[in-house]
């Protein structure tokens, strides 16, 4: 059952990667998160005067220790480790979501879904497969970007201040536990709702709800309410974990051939 | 062995719909049933019951002994099935579909390879074993969807319209395929189609479906029997009296009255031992010979009727029985109109 399994994986990541149309999204989206914006903030810190006192509010959220290096060094630093991790959780979302939505409801639209439940396969080993698929893409595009957005803002750095940033634990716990737990919550959306939705668009609409609290991290940041400290993200991430288990398990249930066949 | 049973099955889907009602089947191991009937007469609807995709609303059914909707996927394990909705994955090549279902059945990539390659090769797909599906017609998507229902040699085929698409070629070859998985492997196939011709070609037994109820089900015979336990047998002859005529219970046929030698009658011909002239007409005004023709119960009556015109000083030049096809049989059930004669 083990290569049934590994078999479907294979085939759901090959579907996405020879299919321009849901792949490009998957390259560009991270592309943007992981070069241009990076890129954006190390410029506006370095060529923007310190007078202009645009991120006042948010350094004021810093402790005074970590002025000590002056205000671009802590600005470079709240940048890597406190605002583009919260970018960066756009990029599982909308990759666990776009998987998830060729995997699932894609393979419903081409009608490939039917010969696939004609296999001796339950249909909870299905599902399974098809999730680990997903997910695993996630964690595969998440991984690579976090490696060329650290070797891009490292290079800008050390051409810009002449130094290098290390980043912070906020990075650990973004990589191997929130980034994880949403894209499992995405994945799980799309499932849910991959019954009744008849095209891969419909279905990806709802994982666009996970952008909402992203959203308001963001602006809470920029505007001094709050900092995503390492323990804010570790919250997070137990909270979504949580939310994660939860949703999966009721969602093998409320599915069987015939409701997918409809 | 019984491969398939069911025993009053009926669905009825959310909304009221009432697909199947009270459907009772059973078939023999080795038998290539065909399940016919009309759109929407609930043939697909037996299917996924029968492979577990739909669970009945009453009644019970079993493939090889095992209940589809307890244990679906050892259904599967056993069965190929194609239906209109089961299609393969466009990015892939031919025989990578094949390799990928392969696998999901349990077979190595060596066997699954040798196996997928040599269907390729029965159904004339070998030239486009490593082209995308994409670039693939109607007819090579039907015969790549049976050899994925192949892959893992089951023991009961499901098959939905399976010559769909088909050039006449290509549908024949098929069918020849099912015939033979049938009678030397004893594979069971439940051909559901729209194409009498064809399933008269390969079917052992046959089900007329209707508004999800069984109209009839047998062999060709018994289903003759059904419309009409008699049939008609044409026979032209020469050195025919009037009296002879009604001695042996034999009339003019239609045809003979229009002075014409051409059987009128579209039904299929089963002409066993018979022969046809080529210019009918002529040898008819020439030789004065008749067209006659009369009813009987079954064929083991012909030898007798045909030795007593001869005995009585008759020359037969052409000897027809005129049993309905499985088209007459089918649009004298599915219309409700009277048998043929």
């Amino acid at each position: 059952m083990k290569s049934a399994i590994y078999a479907i994986i294979r085939k759901d990541i090959r579907s996405v990667t020879s299919n321009r149309q849901l792949f490009l999204p998957i390259l560009l989206i991270p592309l943007i998160m992981i070069v241009v914006l990076p890129t954006m903030f190390v410029v506006t810190v370095r060529f923007v005067p310190e007078e202009a006192g645009d991120l006042d509010a948010l350094l004021s959220l810093l402790p005074v220790s970590a002025l000590d290096g002056g205000a671009e060094q802590a600005l470079i630093q709240i940048i890597l480790n406190n605002i583009l991790p919260v970018f960066f959780l756009i990029i599982p979302i909308m990759t666990s979501s776009v998987m998830a939505a060729g995997s699932f409801v894609g393979e419903k639209e081409k009608h490939t879904l039917e010969t696939l439940l004609y296999c001796p396969l339950p249909l909870g080993r299905i599902f399974y497969a098809k999730i680990m698929a997903s997910f695993l893409m996630s964690m595969m595009v998440s991984l690579l970007s976090f490696a060329v957005m650290l070797a891009f803002m490292e290079t800008e750095l050390f051409i810009l201040f002449g130094a290098l940033t290390v980043p912070s634990l906020n990075w650990l716990i973004m990589l191997f536990l929130l980034s994880p737990a949403v894209s499992l919550i995405a994945i799980t959306l799309i499932v849910r709702g991959s019954a009744k939705a008849q095209t891969m668009e419909e279905s990806q609409q709802k994982a666009v709800l996970l952008i909402l609290p992203l959203m308001l991290l963001i602006v809470g940041q920029f505007s001094g309410v709050l900092l995503v400290s390492g323990w804010l993200l570790l919250i997070l991430a137990l909270a979504c974990g949580a939310a994660a288990w939860f949703l999966m398990r009721g969602c093998r249930k409320r599915f069987t051939c015939e409701s997918l066949l409809k | 062995m019984k491969s398939i049973v069911t025993n009053s099955i009926t669905k009825i889907y959310p909304g009221g719909n009432r697909a199947v009602s009270g459907l009772s089947l059973s078939l023999n191991q080795g038998e290539v049933y065909g399940f016919l009937g009309p759109n929407g007469a609930g043939k697909t609807t037996t299917v996924k019951i029968l492979t577990g995709m739909l669970s009945p609303s009453e009644g019970n059914c079993e493939v090889m002994g095992i209940d589809p909707s307890a244990e679906p996927e050892k259904i599967h394990a056993i069965s190929g099935v194609i239906t209109e909705h089961a299609q393969m994955y466009d990015n892939l090549t031919g025989l990578e579909n094949l390799l990928f279902y392969g696998s999901l059945f349990g077979l190595d990539r060596n066997c699954a390879q040798s196996r997928g390659l040599g269907l390729l090769r029965q159904l004339d797909l070998e030239e486009a074993a490593d082209r995308r599906l994409s670039a693939y017609s109607t007819g090579m998507r039907q015969r790549l969807s049976l050899a994925r229902a192949l892959i893992h040699r089951p023991k009961v085929l499901f098959l939905d319209e399976p010559t769909s698409g088909l050039d006449p070629e290509s549908a024949r070859n098929v069918n020849r395929l099912i015939r033979d998985l049938a009678l030397k492997e004893g594979v069971t196939v439940f051909l559901c189609t729209h194409q009498l011709r064809y399933a008269q070609e390969i079917c052992t037994r046959y089900g007329l479906i209707e508004k999800g109820s069984l109209l009839a089900s047998g062999t060709l015979d018994e289903l003759r029997r059904t419309v009409s336990p008699r049939f008609t047998v044409k026979i032209r002859a020469g050195h025919i009296s009037p009296d002879m005529i009604s001695r042996l219970g034999l009339r003019r046929s239609g045809s003979d009255a229009k002075d014409s030698a051409e059987i009128p009658d579209n039904r299929q011909e089963e002409n066993r031992g018979s022969y046809r002239e080529g210019s009918d007409k002529e040898t008819s005004k020439e030789t004065g010979t008749v067209w006659l023709e009369t009813e009987v119960e079954s064929e083991e009556e012909i030898p007798g009727l045909v030795h007593q015109i001869v005995s009585e000083g008759g020359k037969i030049f052409h000897v027809s029985a005129c049993l309905p096809s499985l088209e007459d049989i089918y649009f004298s059930l599915t219309a409700g109109k009277e048998g043929l004669k």
